[in-house]
């Protein structure tokens, strides 16, 4: 059966790249996006090293005298106890990527899983059942909820954790699921259906894979916020139980400040600024160069 | 004679994409006399909409540019024209439909608001007096209850009423010239022969110039005086609707006529087409960009570009072996 | 006399609708109502109509991608409105659906050969190298090169996507394809390539195809029976040259009169129909047709006309109307 028919079409168009390249190329045009990709991967790198052990692993030592200053041994000085807060700043740094990527991971998976199913039975049941799920969460005041969790789980580490990521995934969730509601509509997913592929494979294999770039800029987003609310959670006491943070460096520097000491919190802050600053940076030029209306 | 309403010259526009600087339009020289209907056709991806939009400025800017060319509406260059200028032309002088009626309308504003606020803005009437010329237009472009519909949403009504509505509009402050962009691509057959009757009908009582912009030959066919065919950004033909028809000398035209699709007395087994596809244009063949399609090709093709050169019947070519003209 | 493929009787969808303004009352817009037809094997049944008439919505109940509210679609002899899910799923392999939008017709993030083999994929047909093989004979079939099997889809243009939606219906090896518009959204000169393939295929593989499409002309090509629809019912159906040569249904003349004359000099008296498609929330009285028929007279507006049905030879002619031209 294999008789080809006469019209053979000849692919004149050269070989273009695949979306994802396309959106790579755009991204390396965007000046601020490329630095604030390299200023992250710098921070990453940071914290790569803490947790490798290669540097400040000596952040809860005793290692010069009480608020001493700026010198070449201690670049930012030292606290109330004599420990480097270079190092304490440093080490900070390893605790904001271990939660900002958990939480991020974990929200935007969460928030997927849940926007996609919303979405592809709009109207139905589970999608009534998802709404009302998201708004209970969106009603309940941030810190009022991290404060209950933490009370019910009884001071345990991942109180915060669980907090974020039960806050943060409804906004991805939202997202996604205008988006799959958008995208059901579209005649592959049609297609899908009439050679006889299951709903749940529908939403897998052809759906989701269409909102990888939502996600994506969701994800550094909830990467930012969670970095963010930290310090004020740990501020507030109900935020990292144990190890250190720029949080806990500005909570200890309350004291200090008072006293004329700005060491701790200018340290703190500055580093958290420039991962802040450089994330959203990465995270604009992203959704430019992922936006779909010029990625075509 | 007829004096031209306008007149372009050379024109080219290119636009910055990924594969580099293309030329979407190139040396692109015609004509429209005042009253006269011209049909600008050709297939997809050709450079008729660019042209269009070039007409008004409209090119976007980045990445598009216009990089050569005269465009004279009754003798004044409106390429020399700053942004000010061109506003005052835009939707006065000339005025242009849009292949998408849904996405041409504001959504969220009535009708009436849309149209009032071409008028005000360019005729300075007062509220009322533009609301009356608009309810008058829409009678005139065949929407019943003009005073009622006036007041509706673009999605109350189906794509031939919003089409209607964007004829009303663009003809609301008597322009010499209407660029109508694949009108009724979007539309049914009943709703498209409305349509065009409506724009010829109009045509002539308003007394201006239209260029229709379509892929359909058989649209030209039924509405034109005289026929521009596109290929590859670039004119290969032009000439009188009779002639072309009776007797194309491109043999692109000839494949586009023959590929129209037509009602037959007798059923075919299979339909006539242009073999093969169009070229991308950031990678177009050396010589004649029709060469790897045409029927006619021969060795001198592929090495130079023919040029638009005037043949008989006021028409012109861009061919090297032009078929022979028919006389019957 | 050959027993039909296909056979749908009575089919209807409606959808609940809200009422306009601030009326909460459910309405029922009858985008189906009531349509009977029967299909050969190895024929081709064109469906033609105006925008919003429940072209689609009928090709779509045939597969049951949407629900009918009721009906029968027998396939072989066997109603598919009564099958369970795993009877459908297989019953899939037999009916596939070609979609009229190039651009959205295909998983943007999916090669070519992944949207291609999926169907086997589902149906587990075969063994990996299998599957391969008849992916890139599939794809050699519609008239195109095996080496773009791992391009995506934006990399091609519309009627080259068309031709890889026609590789992934034609995948299973079906008895039936519904066609919804394929070439709708397609320029003219790659339009008739797509028909042409259209029928080579039929022609070597023997397919039935219900086409659906608003083009009379491209209809007249491809199809062996033509049913034409008016607000969610079939007002005209007959063999395609003599519903071309003498339409019955005015309806379907003026359709015929609409299609653009391919010539200047053929300038045929075209009946313009006046005004628009009306609601098929609530379709006029009577005739649903009468508000725009040239042909109306006072029972029109009053009085439902029956089916008339003429037999002529093989083939059944029937059309709805009181007064049908030529009689
Ligand atoms: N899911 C839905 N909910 C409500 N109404 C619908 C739905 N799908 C279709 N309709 C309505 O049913 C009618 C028939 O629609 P359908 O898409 O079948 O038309 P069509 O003949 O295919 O038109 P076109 O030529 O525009 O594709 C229309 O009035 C449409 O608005
Ligand atoms: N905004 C744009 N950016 C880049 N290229 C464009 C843009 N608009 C049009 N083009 C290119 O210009 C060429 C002509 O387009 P167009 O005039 O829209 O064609 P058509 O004849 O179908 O109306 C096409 O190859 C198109 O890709
Ligand atoms: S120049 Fe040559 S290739 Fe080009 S259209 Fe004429 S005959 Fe064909
Ligand atoms: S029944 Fe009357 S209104 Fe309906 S199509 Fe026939 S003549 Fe026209
Ligand atoms: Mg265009
Ligand atoms: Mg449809």
């Amino acid at each position: 059966m294999a008789a080809v028919p006469e019209t053979i079409v000849f692919v004149a168009a050269p070989p273009r790249q695949g979306l994802w390249s396309k959106a790579f190329h755009k991204f390396c045009r965007d000046r601020a996006g490329l630095v604030g990709l390299w200023v992250v991967l710098l921070y990453a790198i940071v914290a790569l090293g803490v947790w490798l052990g290669f540097w400040a692993g000596d952040w809860a030592d005793v290692t010069g005298p009480k608020w001493g200053p700026v010198s070449a041994q201690h670049w930012f000085g030292t606290n109330l106890i004599g420990q480097d807060i270079f190092a304490r700043a440093l080490y900070s740094t390893r605790t904001a990527f271990e939660l900002g990527l958990v939480v991020a991971v974990l929200s935007t998976f969460v928030g997927a899983v849940f926007g996609a199913f919303a979405g592809f039975f709009s109207g139905g049941w589970i999608d009534e059942l998802v709404l009302w799920f998201m708004g209970v969460i969106d009603s309940i005041p941030f810190y009022l909820l991290v404060a209950a969790i933490a009370f019910s789980l009884g001071d345990s580490p991942y109180a915060m954790y669980i907090a974020m990521i039960a806050t943060f995934w409804v906004g991805t969730s939202r997202l996604v699921r205008g988006e799959v509601i958008k995208l059901k509509e579209f005649e592959f997913v049609e297609a899908a259906h009439a050679i006889g592929l299951s709903e749940l494979a529908i939403i897998f294999r052809h759906i989701l894979p269409n909102t990888f770039h939502i996600l994506l800029v969701q994800a550094t987003i909830t990467f930012v916020a969670a970095i963010k609310s930290e310090v004020i959670l740990s501020f507030l006491g109900i935020g990292i139980q144990d190890g250190m943070s720029w949080g806990l460096m500005i909570a200890e520097s309350t004291i200090e400040v008072l006293a004329g000491f700005f060491n701790n919190f200018i340290a703190a802050s500055l580093l958290m600024f420039g991962l802040v600053m450089a994330f959203n940076m990465f995270s604009d030029a992203l959704q430019d160069a992922l936006d779909p209306r010029s990625v075509r | 004679m007829t004096r031209p309403v306008l007149e372009v010259r050379d024109l080219a526009v290119e636009f910055d994409t990924e594969n580099g600087r293309v030329r979407a339009v190139n040396n692109v020289s015609f004509s429209v006399n005042a009253g006269e209907v011209v049909g600008l056709v050709g297939e997809s991806g050709c450079g008729k909409t660019v042209t269009g939009l070039s007409l008004l400025g409209l090119v976007p800017s980045p990445p598009g540019e216009v990089v050569n060319g005269e465009i004279l509406l009754d003798g004044h260059d409106l390429l020399k024209l700053n942004e000010v200028g061109m506003r005052k032309i835009r939707g006065g002088e000339v005025s242009m439909i849009f292949q998408e009626p849904m996405t041409a309308l504001n959504p969220v504003l009535t009708v009436g608001y849309q149209m009032t606020e071409v008028l005000r803005l360019h005729k300075s009437l007062s509220k009322r007096q533009a609301r009356n010329a608009a309810i008058e237009m829409l009678g005139i472009v065949g929407i019943p209850v003009p005073s009622k519909r006036i007041d509706e949403y673009p999605h109350e009504m189906s794509g031939g009423m919003r089409q209607r509505v964007m004829i009303a509009m663009a003809l609301s402050c008597g322009p010499k010239l209407l660029i109508a962009d694949e009108p009724t691509t979007a539309l049914d057959v009943t709703t498209q022969a409305q349509v065009l009757d409506e724009i010829v009908r109009l045509q002539h009582q308003f007394e201006m110039a239209v260029i229709l912009i379509t892929h359909d030959l058989g649209v030209v066919a039924q509405t034109c005086q005289r026929a521009l065919v596109m290929y590859c950004g670039e004119l290969v033909e032009a000439a009188p609707i009779d002639s072309l028809f009776a007797s194309p000398r491109h043999p692109y035209t000839q494949g586009l006529i023959r590929s129209i699709p037509r009602i037959r007395e007798h059923k075919i087994d299979r339909l006539p087409v242009i073999e093969g596809m169009v070229p991308d244009i950031a990678a177009l063949p050396e010589g004649c960009h029709f060469a790897d399609r045409c029927n006619r090709v021969q060795a001198d093709c592929h090495e130079r570009s023919p040029v638009l050169t005037p043949s008989a019947e006021a028409g012109a070519v861009a061919c090297w072996h032009p078929l022979e003209p028919q006389h019957d | 006399m050959t027993k039909p493929l296909l056979e749908v009787r009575n089919l209807v969808k409606h959808f609940p609708v809200r009422g306009g303004g601030f009326s909460f009352v459910r309405q029922q817009l009858k985008a189906v109502d009531d349509v009977s037809f029967t299909l050969l094997p190895g024929q081709t049944l064109g469906l033609v109509g105006e925008s919003g008439c429940g072209k689609s919505t009928l090709g779509r109940a045939l597969l049951r991608l949407q629900e009918p509210n009721s009906g029968q679609v027998f396939f072989e002899g066997r109603d598919i409105l009564q099958m369970n899910r795993a009877e459908l799923k297989a019953q899939r392999r037999d009916i596939q659906m070609i979609f009229q939008d190039p651009f959205a017709s295909l998983s943007p993030r999916r090669t070519v050969a992944q949207t291609v083999r999926e169907p086997l994929d589902v149906h587990d047909i075969g063994t990996s190298l299998e599957r391969r093989k008849r992916v890139e004979e599939l794809i050699e079939l519609v008239g195109l090169r095996a080496a773009i099997l791992n391009r995506y889809p934006h990399e091609f243009s519309g009627g080259q996507r068309q031709r890889i939606g026609i590789a992934r219906a034609l995948a299973l090896n079906p008895k039936l394809i519904v066609a919804d518009e394929p070439v709708s959204a397609l320029d003219v000169s790659v339009q008739s390539q797509v028909l042409n393939l259209i029928k080579d295929l039929q022609l070597q593989l023997g397919v039935s195809f219900v086409f659906i499409s608003h083009d009379l002309a491209v209809i007249q090509h491809i199809s062996d029976v033509v049913a034409v629809m008016y607000l969610g019912r079939i007002v005209e159906q007959a063999e395609v040259s003599s519903l071309y040569a003498s339409p019955k249904h005015p309806y379907t003349q003026a359709l015929l009169s609409a299609v653009p004359a391919a010539h200047p000099a053929a300038g045929a008296k075209r009946i313009i129909l006046s005004g628009d498609v009306p609601s098929p929330i609530s379709p006029p009285s009577g005739c649903t047709f009468h508000p725009r028929c040239p042909a109306a007279q006072a029972k029109c507006q009053t009085t439902e006309p029956r089916q008339t049905t003429l037999h002529n030879g093989d083939y059944q002619r029937q059309f709805t109307c009181h007064y049908p031209l030529g009689s």
